[in-house]
């Protein structure tokens, strides 16, 4: 009953809105009323940006949104008999609808996420016997050993959980590969990860036939094994201890629960974090999805699998015959149909692994086009919004998280759009100037502050432009390729592990500076345009400033695609630990400062320069978290300095059995804590000016290096270095 | 380049030796746009003057009548191409009658008579296509009409300028081209036995104007001081004048009156026939047994006097039925146009809903020009109740071309009741089609009745920018807009107003529609304040389409609260009546003493100082950033008040002559119009100069005056109103007028969405309360 009558006053609330919104009311008033909105939000924001005002706000928003809608349906469209001005004009029309669908979508989905958790680990829930499973591909073993180091050091009673290595890169298959090369590599893949999991007490499973990707591996396991629940992590994502604690409780608190995901943090940048440095000071591209898309799904019980970091309950999975492999993302489409089977998923925000992600541009790229096709295949397969069995909320969630796949197009036309009108005189918008000020400007800056509203902490203004940007290069053919043949698409694991030892242009970097060229030609058109005819300057300069916003957008993707050199070949997490340093036979006294997955950063008191020796093998003795004994690690010698107090030194583990490997995961891995501090140091709000006047610097800069790189690239001169050493400088 | 066009007058100067000139050539650009046309000094000996006011001679034999043709004041066609054109009614005697045209004119120095033509037809047949070159002096024109061209009723009559500079290619130079009519001069004269004679009284529709324009109607009511000949004299003149409905019509009510023969006027004798036997040297003896309306001449008064009498009031208020129901208009009937076509072709269409219709059915056709700034217009009317004036758009959907000369940069502008309301700027070069090119037109100078709505083109070419001799003259056509071309109006909210004279100027409202007869309390016993309430009646009626009936037998205090209208001098009006409608009492014992038109104004003194001082300085930037505004978005003050404060008294201040205030009646369901002026003397020429056609349509706001010596007029806009409903309730209509009455009222729109978005807020706050999960 009190249900129904929200609803009722809502439906109320929304008709009056909605009435008042679609009156033609003339320009001036528009004008006042984009006015009034616009400061109330920016009060609003100022005062109580949270709890009810915040919806109060993105009421207000909605309104002048709405307001847009209605102008630019009713009156903006040019005329249908000129076809020339009426197909481009109409494509516009619709990207800019598929972006207020998408608005309106988010709005829903992100209208009151849900809280974090209050954390299980110590809530004594009953242990219910898990499968931990990884499943690789071709994944180098040391990276899968701190892996399964990290798996087997979880916190829980060992009977309770059996980890499992899932490989299919030594599947009989690819054992009996008729390319002699390959098949060698599998033989010698499969002897290698058979010792090693045995050594860690793991147990190794391949398969005979690669079927299904991901989703046969999975079910393979699924086969082999008993648990009542299933842990999934990537080869690359290492669990933090108290990842199972957290987790498998909300099972027992709900029969029909099938999922409990958990975000994935990630130790190093990605290449856009990378190249354009902001890894350390801004929140990373994923964090907007798991830090509130995935609570805000989760109010709505649409919480998905994300493939990774995630238990299930092996009984749902049952019932769908295990992993679905309809689509290129099983993960996703797996939990579609648990949802639509009345399953339910639980989301908890804290946390609890840490990956890796692709390190180059080129792989990026390669991992974007895979998540694109795969969501366009559960579209085209499952279709979410009509799918029986699925709630209304559900149809709404899963519809904003396929459809945004779709965003290369809208992202093409606002870029091409500008562009008609300046070479080729055609009128796709039919508004003057004054017009363009009270509806558009007030809509422009009203769906940025809604943005902000949003998801102000998780993503600064304009980064979801330049993402969007710079995937929809590659993502537009892609993207159209499965529309076009929707079982195409193949299962392509993503590498990780590359590095870049020196800086160049990314291999698939060029289309960009060409796209930089046509945007800087339209620049100069307007320029000449509002020279030569001062009578139409007023629409001249409103679409130049468009085009002109599309350059600077384009202009910082060419500092992405500039992959920069890097020394260290994995990201640094910041430590603080006691530990004991053994230089030159005698064990003293230290702090680790910072690790990463092949070495670290030991602040040594007492020691002297000279008994320090680059390369010299000593070890790190400290305790470990799981159990509180202690242990040494052999590690060698890179680098060293003095520092105020201490000597700073960088070494490199040398793990040689598979307990190294469980000391290295314990360092790096065991306190899943001090990622979420780091997640908190990158979390801030610079505000919509503020966030736009440094999205402004950086890309007047990074357009600045990427053509440098472009020239040296030209000139086929390999040296990079020194612009890059500048870089750091400036940054 | 100054060099060339000197050079070029030169050359034109010597070459042309048909153009001589006493004036040198003007040069300068600052010349004003439109300067005033030189009256014609002195008549040139060749005019036909010695004709005979043929009316006015009791043997019709030998005598040539005269019928001015021109329904205006004063007639100037300017711009490059100007046309006119209206219906002149004409008796069977006339049409068929040997008639002649004559047509004097004057034109501007700089009009290049090689190029320029002026043409009249009559009936689609082209009488007059000559050169224009009367620069020097009038010039008369005379043709005969060939038989069978003209015919009994309306017959149309078109008059055209194209015009072209002697020496200049600019757009300026166009402004500087005028061809005078002159009026006095400009007629059709008939040699025919009767044609100056009406026998019907269908013929009055014929009476046509005098030499200013002007049409009058002599209204003889020999027992005009009886309350009971008022309603009867007034209805009378309503129907007269829906009848002829020529646009500046007025009545000159007396007792025993006299009458002078001459054309645009018409000589009515009103009564029981035992009264009119002071004026009449014979009464018709029909009168004396039924109600009767006739035509006679009488030796007394003179030829074609209209007698509309009975044996009693009774059978002379039948008489006055008979003429008045060929020209009613039953209440309920729904009015398509506005009969307009006696100074305007063709009627003009009356929208009272969404509606589309092609120039061809606006009487605008196809046109083909060749010159720089081409200028056609169209008419429609709005009905009172019209409510979107802050809101609404209408589209013209424009078919037109331009040559490939035409160089971007040249615009096409719209004009409504001469404001600009909006422009299309043609930015391609290389020619163009367009077609059903929709241009947005706002609404927001549009009033109730008849609007103008005007095309000018302003082409420029790279030929005009050289300029060579000779250039102006040449004839490639450059531009085009057929008549297939749309014009559409939207749905528009439809509410009246109270106050709001635009209504009385625009179809009478309210009083065409008042299911009673209005109460009209007037001072019957002044001769002057009788003719003013006739006239102003007769222009409401033209206006509504329909007579008024009224009731004039009603004193002010009886009113009540209905519709009422009131017409005295200052002295007699009511003290409640003055403070009902707004006007200060102490206008009564203060007005029409000169010394109000010698104080100085300190508010026209303090806003010129303003202008003089506005573009100086920083703070002249932010004048100039207030222009933008209010020129982009209309905003003003205005827009941000949210209940507007009551309107401050009126006090009638200088020259003004007439005042016109309206507000609701005390209870407010009705309207009170007072129409007063400070003598009975004033206030018949301020009626007459209010209620001709140009003077009539400025009428508008709250109050409204005018200056009769020269026809000033001045408005005060209504600050607060009341909705008076007109049309059934629909959910359709409320929301457009909300949707105006929010966009007049911009403030209240923002503090409505603001509310509004508060609630939704906080109903979704309820909502995801009550959805979804929870923690």
């Amino acid at each position: 009953m009190q249900k129904f009558l929200s609803v009722v006053q809502w439906a109320l609330a929304s008709v009056c809105v909605l009435t008042l919104v679609t009156l033609p009311i003339s320009l001036e008033t528009q004008l006042v009323a984009g006015m009034c909105v616009l400061v109330a939000m920016m009060v609003l924001k100022l005062v109580r940006p949270d709890g009810i005002w915040r919806l109060v706000a993105l009421a207000f928003g909605t309104a002048i949104v709405m307001r847009y809608v209605y102008w630019r349906t009713t009156s903006t469209l040019p005329p249908v008999n000129q076809l020339e001005n009426f197909i481009p004009g109409l494509m516009v029309y619709l990207a800019e609808m598929y972006s207020v669908l998408m608005l309106a979508l988010s709005l829903f989905v992100v209208a009151l996420p849900l809280p974090s958790r209050p954390s299980r680990a110590n809530s004594g829930d009953r242990m219910p016997s898990v499968d931990v499973f990884i499943p690789t591909y071709n994944e180098d073993p040391d990276l899968l050993a701190n892996t399964m180091a990290a798996a087997k050091g979880m916190d829980y009673p060992a009977d309770k959980f059996n980890v499992w290595l899932l490989d299919d890169g030594g599947t009989v298959q690819k054992r009996n590969s008729d390319k002699i090369g390959d098949a060698n590599n599998a033989e010698r893949r499969h002897a290698q990860l058979q010792k090693l999991s045995a050594e860690m007490g793991v147990n190794y499973l391949t398969r005979d036939r690669n079927e299904h990707a991901k989703a046969g591996n999975l079910n393979n396991g699924l086969s082999k094994s008993t648990g009542e629940l299933i842990a999934v992590f990537d080869a690359d994502h290492a669990p933090a201890r108290d990842f199972l604690k957290e987790t498998v409780g909300y099972f027992d608190e709900d029969p029909k629960l099938f999922l409990v995901q958990t975000p994935h943090f990630f130790l190093n940048p990605d290449p856009v974090e990378r190249n354009l440095r902001t890894f350390e000071k801004m929140p990373s591209e994923n964090e907007m999805f798991y830090g509130i898309i995935q609570r805000g799904l989760d109010k709505w019980n649409a919480a998905f699998f994300c493939g990774s970091a995630a238990v299930l309950r092996r009984t749902a999975l049952a019932e769908t015959g295990g992993f679905s492999g309809v689509s290129i993302t099983e993960d996703c489409e797996t939990a579609v149909e648990l949802h639509a089977r009345g399953w339910h998923s639980v989301y908890v925000d804290k946390p609890l692994i840490a990956g890796l992600q692709p390190a180059t541009f080129a792989s990026f790229i390669g991992q974007r086009s895979r998540w694109a096709q795969g969501m366009m295949q559960i579209l085209r397969f499952r279709f979410p919004p009509l799918k029986r069995g699925l709630s209304i909320p559900q149809r709404l969630c899963y519809m904003s998280s396929t459809l945004f796949w779709l965003f290369p197009f809208p992202r093409t036309i606002f870029l091409i759009a500008p562009l008609f009108y300046l070479f080729f005189d055609l009128q796709i918008f039919t508004a003057s100037g004054g017009e363009f000020m009270a509806y558009t400007l007030a809509y422009m800056i009203v769906n940025l502050m809604m943005q902000n509203y949003l998801y102000g902490a998780f993503r600064w203004p304009w980064v979801s432009e330049l993402y969007e940007y710079v995937q929809t290069v590659h993502l537009l053919p892609a993207v159209i390729s499965v529309i076009l043949n929707p079982r195409k698409p193949t299962f392509k694991v993503t590498a990780k592990d590359e590095s870049i030892a020196r800086s160049r242009l990314s291999e698939i970097g060029k289309p960009f500076f060409a796209i930089f060229g046509v945007l800087l030609a339209g620049v100069a058109m307007t320029v000449y345009k509002v020279y030569t005819e001062p009578y139409k300057a007023d629409v001249t300069l409103v679409v130049g400033g468009w085009n002109l916003l599309n350059l600077i957008i384009a202009g910082c993707a060419l500092g992405v695609v500039s992959e920069r050199g890097e020394r260290a070949a994995t990201r640094r997490v910041k430590v603080s630990r006691r530990c004991d340093f053994q230089v030159a036979g005698k064990w003293l006294q230290g702090t680790i400062e910072n690790v990463s997955a092949n070495g670290a950063r030991v602040l040594v008191f007492g020691a002297e320069l000279e008994d320090l020796v680059i390369d010299a093998k000593t070890g790190i003795r400290f305790k470990l978290f799981s159990d509180g004994t202690e242990a040494v690690l052999p590690v060698s010698i890179r680098n060293f300095e003095r520092t105020t107090d201490s000597i700073a030194i960088g070494c490199l583990y040398l793990p040689t059995e598979a307990v190294h490997h469980r000391l290295v995961a314990d360092l790096i891995f065991a306190n899943s804590k001090q990622w979420e501090q780091f997640q908190l140091s990158r979390r801030g709000n610079p505000g919509l000016l503020r966030g736009t006047f440094w999205f402004l610097r950086l890309a007047i800069y990074q357009t600045y290096r990427g053509l440098v790189y472009f020239w040296r690239d030209l000139r086929g001169q390999d040296n990079i270095k020194p612009i890059g050493q500048l870089a750091e400088k400036r940054q | 380049m100054r060099a060339v066009f000197a050079s070029v007058a030169l050359l034109l100067l010597a070459v042309s030796p048909a153009v001589s000139q006493t004036s040198p050539f003007d040069m300068s650009p600052e010349k004003p746009a439109v300067p005033a046309p030189a009256q014609p000094t002195g008549v040139a000996p060749a005019q036909n003057d010695s004709a005979p006011i043929a009316a006015a001679a009791p043997q019709p034999a030998a005598s040539l009548v005269r019928r001015y043709i021109v329904p205006f004041t004063e007639l100037v066609l300017s711009g490059e191409y100007s046309q006119r054109s209206w219906s002149l009614f004409l008796t069977p005697e006339q049409a068929a009658a040997k008639a002649e045209l004559h047509l004097v004119y004057q034109n501007a120095v700089v009009v290049a008579p090689e190029a320029s033509r002026l043409k009249i037809s009559i009936n689609g047949s082209e009488l007059v296509d000559a050169p224009i070159a009367s620069s020097e002096n009038a010039s008369d024109i005379s043709v005969n009409i060939p038989a069978n061209l003209l015919h009994a009723g309306m017959n149309d009559i078109a008059i055209s300028a194209l015009q072209r500079h002697r020496t200049d290619c600019t757009i300026e130079s166009t402004y500087e081209l005028w061809t005078q009519i002159d009026t006095a001069k400009t007629f059709l004269s008939f040699d025919g036995p009767d044609a100056g004679r009406w026998k019907r009284v269908d013929d009055l529709r014929a009476i046509g104007v005098d030499e200013s324009g002007a049409t009058t109607f002599n209204l003889i009511v020999p027992s005009m001081g009886q309350t009971i000949s008022t309603s009867p004299a007034v209805r009378l003149g309503e129907a007269l004048a829906l009848m002829a409905s020529m646009p500046n019509q007025s009545f000159d009510v007396s007792e025993t009156g006299s009458s002078v023969a001459k054309p645009g006027m018409a000589t009515i004798v009103l009564g029981p026939a035992s009264e009119l036997s002071n004026v009449l040297a014979t009464v018709p003896p029909a009168a004396e047994t039924g109600p009767v309306a006739t035509l006679i001449d009488d030796p007394k008064l003179g030829p074609s006097i209209l007698v509309v009498s009975g044996p009693t009031w009774q059978a002379v208020d039948m008489a006055i039925d008979d003429i008045a129901k060929q020209v009613d208009r039953p209440a309920g009937s729904l009015r398509t146009s506005l009969s307009t076509r006696t100074w305007r072709m063709p009627d003009v269409p009356l929208l009272s809903s969404a509606s589309r219709l092609k120039f061809s059915e606006l009487g605008m056709n196809t046109l083909e020009f060749s010159g720089r700034r081409v200028r056609t217009d169209f008419a429609v009317g709005v009905p009172s109740d019209f409510y979107a004036n802050a809101y609404g758009e209408a589209t013209i959907l424009l078919d037109a071309a331009y040559s490939q000369d035409v160089l971007p940069g040249s615009h096409i502008d719209v004009y409504v009741n001469d404001n600009i309301a909006a422009t299309v700027p043609i930015t391609t070069s290389g020619g163009e089609i367009l077609r059903h090119l929709p241009i947005k037109v706002t609404m927001r100078h549009f009033r109730p009745g008849d609007n103008v709505i005007a095309l000018e083109a302003v082409l420029m070419t790279r030929a005009d920018a050289i300029c060579a001799p000779g250039a102006t003259a040449q004839g490639g056509q450059r531009f085009v807009i057929f008549d297939s071309s749309e014009f559409a109006v939207p749905d528009f909210a439809r509410v009246a107003r109270t106050p709001d004279l635009a209504g009385i100027s625009g179809t009478g409202f309210p009083y065409n529609r008042s299911e009673y007869t209005l109460p009209l309390i007037m001072d019957r016993t002044q001769p002057e304040s009788v003719s003013a309430g006739v006239t102003l009646l007769a222009r409401m009626s033209v206006a509504a389409g329909r007579l008024i009936a009224v009731d004039s037998l009603t004193a002010a205090t009886a009113v009540a609260d209905r519709n009422a209208l009131f017409i005295s001098a200052i002295s007699q009006v009511p003290p409640t009546v003055l403070a009902q409608v707004g006007v200060s009492n102490d206008a009564s014992s203060t007005w029409g003493e000169t010394v109000a038109s010698i104080r100085p104004n300190t508010e026209a003194t303090f806003d010129r100082w303003r202008e003089r001082l506005r573009d100086s300085g920083w703070r002249g930037q932010i004048g100039s950033l207030q222009d933008w505004l209010t020129r982009t978005f209309n905003i003003s003050m205005n827009s941000f008040r949210i209940f507007p404060g009551p309107a401050a008294e009126f006090t009638p201040q200088g020259s003004a002559s007439l005042v016109v205030a309206q507000e609701a009646s005390p209870a407010g369901s009705g309207t009170w119009t007072l129409v007063t002026a400070p003598t009975v003397g004033a206030l018949r020429d301020g009626v007459r100069s209010l209620t001709e056609q140009g003077t009539w349509r400025q009428m508008e706001g709250h109050i409204t005056t005018v200056d009769a010596s020269d026809d000033k007029v001045v408005t005060v806009p209504v600050t607060r109103f009341n909705f008076v409903e007109t049309q059934p309730f629909s959910i359709w209509n409320y929301r457009l007028i909300v949707a105006n009455w929010l966009s007049a009222n911009a403030l209240s729109y923002a503090v409505v969405l603001t509310l509004l978005s508060i609630l939704l807020g906080f109903a979704t706050a309820g909502l995801l309360g009550a959805l979804g999960r929870r923690r």
